[in-house]
């Protein structure tokens, strides 16, 4: 088949998919790697990150060891107190409302940097996350993402801040962003090391009912999700052993709390992989 | 181990690198704008499992009072020896009296003993830098973090000497509201082998 006719097939499928489920939007962006052919279908539009914003902050982490600013194996402070960067004001974090509620046990002695930015992409920790931002700076990890030329994923704060949301201020970014986004982690921005550990971390990810969960076995996925009452995404890259692998980024609003969301995102995750890949991804499936 | 296996030594002696990250004896002005002075004299720690085998007091270490995160100066951070002000050898004592009026173990936070002047956290105008204050985050199974456990704790700390400071709780500058903060003050101590002159 032809991009054109590729891109043809995908728009299709994907409009069918966002109707049946009632979608308020839905975004998809991809990138095949090894054919060169892209996609994007609101790829512009601004979506909360969630927690892809994450993917942001772990850019932000490597940079950081890449230009000596800190090492994996130093060792942070666990402390459950942020301050809002809206007006200051003091705000904890909910273990109850955190993937990875152990990280709070952890609270008063210090956690390895490497080990944070493990549980806040595979675990998803918010604990981990705020802790890590807390330390580089929003405005270390914004000029990361600028000198990445990520202009379209904008971190902004960290994870329930309350107070920075009621004024507007939250994590944003469109799928074309994320994309961008992957694109540097796969390219030169990090040194070698940097990025082999950056997509290992991904690799690891505890939460695989999206993207993965209609792709073959032999498929890995270096991905992030995201999900928040309205929201729910994935982002990543998918390895083929062969072929070159591709990055697929699907951001979905929903109304609040509507179920089906997760299948949604696994559905379209299947029809990125057949139009992509050119075959049934589990052809003996029934 | 015991405490008199502490080498002390007088931080002038010290080479460059250390002075210039302990500051020895130097004045710094605090938020009040009042002027201390630095402390002078340390004892010297060898290596970490010399600081975990310490005790300067029967329930607590040396490497309590002394663990660190990496907003510490990097040499003082990752390289062997370290120095730490004499007096944390009155803190300790402060601590044991602390523990044994809550009856149950009390649990140092990172960062919460002794910092140097150097440390990323408010560096020389911490009263932490004088290794006189403590963090205090959790006692027994008791994690300090709401005002009930916080004014409670800080009633018994308060009660052991009109010397000892505790924070109130609170969200505002001077409060804490994840930890009980205990100091002592600006508290320097000159051990009876070391000479002030000069």
């Amino acid at each position: 088949m032809s991009d054109v006719e590729v891109f043809s097939t995908l728009n299709e499928e994907l409009e069918r998919l966002a109707a049946k489920s009632k979608a308020r939007a839905i975004a998809v962006a991809v990138h095949d790697l090894e054919t060169g052919f892209r996609f994007s279908l609101l790829g512009d539009r601004w979506f909360h990150a969630a927690s892809t914003i994450k993917v942001a902050m772990l850019l932000a982490i490597f940079r950081a060891v890449d230009e000596g600013r800190l090492q994996l194996d130093d060792s942070l402070h666990v402390r459950n107190r942020f301050f809002s960067v809206a007006d200051g004001s003091l705000f904890h974090l909910s273990p109850d409302r955190d993937a990875t509620p152990e990280l709070y046990q952890t609270v008063g002695r210090t956690a390895k940097i490497s080990a944070l930015a493990h549980a806040m992409i595979s675990g998803s920790s918010n604990l981990a996350t705020n802790l890590l931002l807390d330390f580089v700076g929003v405005e270390y990890a914004r000029k990361v993402l600028r000198d990445a030329e990520v202009h379209e994923v904008e971190l902004r704060r960290g994870v329930e801040d309350h107070a920075a949301h009621e004024r507007g201020i939250n994590n944003e970014a469109t799928a074309n962003g994320l994309v961008t986004l992957l694109s540097a982690i796969r390219g030169d921005f990090l040194t070698d090391e940097s990025k082999q550990e950056v997509i290992r971390i991904l690799l690891e990810q505890r939460f695989n009912s999206m993207i993965p969960a209609r792709l073959p076995a032999h498929a890995a996925v270096a991905h992030k999700t995201g999900e928040i009452s309205t929201a729910c995404h994935d982002v990543g890259i998918v390895y083929l052993p062969e072929r070159q692998p591709y990055i697929a980024v699907i951001l979905t609003e929903f109304e609040p709390d509507r179920n089906g969301r997760r299948e949604t995102v696994a559905a379209i995750s299947e029809v990125i992989y057949r139009s992509v890949v050119g075959r049934d991804p589990n052809p003996n499936a029934s | 181990m015991r405490v008199e296996v502490l080498r002390a030594i007088d931080g002038l002696d010290l080479p460059e690198e250390y002075r210039a990250f302990l500051r020895p004896g130097e004045t710094e002005t605090d938020s009040s704008r009042n002027v201390h002075r630095l402390p002078r004299f340390f004892y010297e720690v060898r290596s970490w499992p010399e600081a975990q085998e310490l005790r300067l007091a029967p329930h607590f270490t040396l490497a309590e009072l002394m663990l660190v995160d990496c907003r510490e100066a990097r040499p003082l951070l990752s390289q062997f020896p370290h120095y730490v002000p004499c007096a944390i050898i009155i803190l300790a004592r402060l601590l044991e009296d602390f523990r044994h009026e809550v009856g149950a173990p009390v649990f140092i936070a990172a960062n919460g003993g002794y910092r140097s002047p150097a440390h990323q956290i408010e560096g020389a105008k911490s009263i932490h830098a004088w290794g006189t204050a403590a963090n205090i985050y959790r006692i027994g199974d008791t994690f300090l973090c709401d005002t009930k456990s916080i004014e409670k704790h800080r009633t018994i700390a308060a009660s052991l000497s009109p010397a000892v400071f505790v924070r109130p709780f609170g969200r505002e500058k001077g409060q804490t509201s994840d930890h009980l903060h205990i100091d002592l003050g600006y508290v320097r101590l000159t051990p009876r082998e070391c000479s002030e002159a000069s």
